[in-house]
């Protein structure tokens, strides 16, 4: 890969165990990694590896190991059985050496110390990376330059989150992982925020993100769904949206003729129950028109999207949720 | 450590720059010395010991320690566990054990300066009288024996929420204060409250001092109370640190 060269300017001291680390090993690399929360198996022999200068989204429901994964790659967890690595080594090695920089979602609060100015946070943890590019750099990747003198108890949730993601780079770190960065982002914000890691992307470095916001799969070279603490899909990000363009039509009509709804334009599912009709549909434009063109007397249509997880279920023909396999 | 040293020196600037810290760590010994050195006479020898002034010196040295360690932990310590910051630092190069470290540190940097602010106040003020090297034992002594203070206020940090540490702290404070017998001699409490003073690490402090400032012989175990104290709430800390080191981001 090309990338050698970036991480020779990257880090300085180029020995050759930086060099070995960047032409054999991938950025992370999960081997059958099981972890339990007690009886809970949260982790089942998840294999998992990005490579370097990837960028990886994380996608998965609430509860399908997303978190646990997380929290193994930045090696705030350590696995049952298995092995996890960051760039070579275990990740608690990483994170010591400065390799991983973080932004973690906000339950309660907004992340930073109170009483201190946004420019010294921001100062300390520079000065705990060992490798840290100037300050201006992230101040200018970050735009929290207006705010570098607020204290921090006086930034919007929006100025909080830009901080954070400032704290997340500012030592210069190999591996990124940003988790639902954009949560309280407006809509120019977003934007901005992509912009910058499409340009961290392209400097070399790798970059994991978790996200609920489908769209935001098409910053990602590549996708991953976790469930059931299983890598159910993986593949480019297009793929996943091309999967997700299939839309749901319910509606209800007297007598459904399930083998004339069957061959509609577009549709790749019926399900009738009753009176109600349930049509999954590539072209719902197409399929609508199709409906008014043969008769079929409807009402109550309604046209939404599939759920992240049955677009996946369709892409993998697998298993995805503890909702009922549906079909 | 570079990161280690910018740690310690981020976190003790900024508790020195918190007005409320402040305002209470030095606010209330100093004021409570002022206000209680004329209830008695001030030459008063308490309990056949030392006079007044000087066990009110020690007594509001202590409580001064007392409120430093606790309010350094306490409140500041439970409210950025709340925020995420405490979290936030875990997903950086700084090592897990530095947080706690660092805390108890910070804490013990800033009980010293109270320590000898009092005794400043206690010579200008109080008239107490005591040679150089009597001084410099005695505030090393009073400054050695707060670390079960500064252990205590990270372990309410650590132990208690946000909305509840407030509270927490100032009975702590209030109780430490009043029952280790550092707002009356515990010579003049009744028998009852005599022996719950033994249990209190405020009150083996404060004793300690007393007895190098009168040359008495140590009347009870002071030291391996205070260092008791010291290491059940260190063990606590850790034990609740590991606990949810244990559950990751969840």
């Amino acid at each position: 890969m090309t990338r050698v060269g970036t991480d020779e300017t990257k880090e300085p001291d180029g020995s050759d165990r930086c060099l070995g680390r960047t032409a054999k090993t991938p950025a992370v690399r999960f081997q059958g990694v099981v972890r339990r929360y007690g009886q809970h198996l949260a982790l089942d022999h998840l294999d998992l590896e990005v490579g370097r200068g990837e960028t990886l989204a994380l996608l998965g429901p609430n509860g399908a190991g997303k978190s646990t994964t997380i929290s193994l790659l930045l090696g705030l967890l350590r696995p049952d059985a298995g092995s996890v690595e960051v760039l070579g080594m275990t990740p608690h090695q990483a994170m010591a050496q400065g390799l991983m920089g973080a932004m973690l979602q906000q339950t309660s609060g907004n992340g930073l110390p109170p009483g201190v100015r946004v420019g010294a946070v921001l100062d300390l943890v520079r000065r705990l990376y060992p490798n840290a590019p100037p300050l201006e750099v992230t101040i200018d990747r970050s735009g929290i330059g207006p705010f570098l003198g607020r204290q921090t108890n006086r930034l919007s949730g929006g100025e909080a989150q830009r901080v954070r993601f400032a704290i997340a780079i500012v030592g210069g770190p190999e591996l990124l992982f940003v988790d639902e960065p954009t949560a309280a982002m407006d809509v120019e914000a977003r934007r901005a925020f992509w912009r910058v890691i499409g340009k961290l992307g392209q400097d070399g470095h790798t970059i994991v993100f978790a996200t609920h916001h489908l769209d935001e799969t098409d910053y990602a070279d590549r996708v991953v769904v976790i469930n059931r603490g299983r890598v159910v899909a993986d593949g480019p990000g297009a793929t996943l949206k091309a999967a997700t363009t299939s839309r749901r039509l319910q509606f209800v009509v007297e007598r459904p003729d399930e083998q004339l709804l069957d061959t509609l334009e577009g549709v790749t599912d019926v399900k009738v129950r009753g009176t109600g009709v349930t049509l999954d549909s590539l072209e719902a434009d197409a399929t609508v028109r199709d409906l008014v063109r043969k008769g079929v007397e409807f009402c109550d249509l309604e046209v939404t999207g599939v759920r992240l997880e049955e677009a996946f279920m369709a892409l993998t023909g697998g298993d995805v949720g503890p909702r009922e396999g549906a079909r | 450590m570079s990161g280690l040293s910018a740690f310690g020196r981020f976190e003790l600037l900024r508790l020195l720059r918190s007005w409320r810290f402040l305002a209470v760590t030095v606010g209330f010994p100093v004021i409570f010395y002022m206000l209680f050195l004329g209830g008695r006479s001030p030459g008063k020898i308490i309990n056949g010991t030392v006079s007044w002034r000087v066990y009110l010196m020690v007594s509001m040295c202590s409580f001064g320690a007392l409120v430093a360690g606790l309010n350094a932990g306490g409140t500041r310590l439970s409210s950025e566990r709340a925020t995420g910051w405490a979290r936030q630092l875990r997903v950086t190069p700084l090592p897990p054990w530095s947080y706690v470290a660092t805390k108890v540190t910070v804490s013990m940097a800033v009980v010293l300066p109270v320590i000898v602010l009092v005794e400043v106040v206690g010579a200008a003020f109080g008239g107490v009288q005591l040679g150089l090297a009597m001084w410099s034992e005695l505030t090393m002594l009073l400054w050695v024996t707060a670390l079960p203070f500064a252990i205590l206020g990270v372990f309410v940090g650590f132990m208690v929420n946000a909305e509840t540490a407030y509270p927490v702290v100032t009975v702590l404070m209030f109780v430490l204060g009043y029952f280790g017998g550092l707002f009356t001699p515990v010579s003049d409490m009744p028998h009852a409250l005599r022996t719950a003073a033994q249990i209190l690490p405020s009150f083996h402090q404060a004793s300690l001092a007393l007895a190098l400032l009168s040359g008495q012989t140590l009347v009870a175990d002071h030291w391996p109370v205070l260092a008791g104290y010291a290491a059940v709430l260190g063990l606590a800390i850790i034990w609740k640190h590991r606990r949810e080191e244990a559950r990751g981001l969840a």
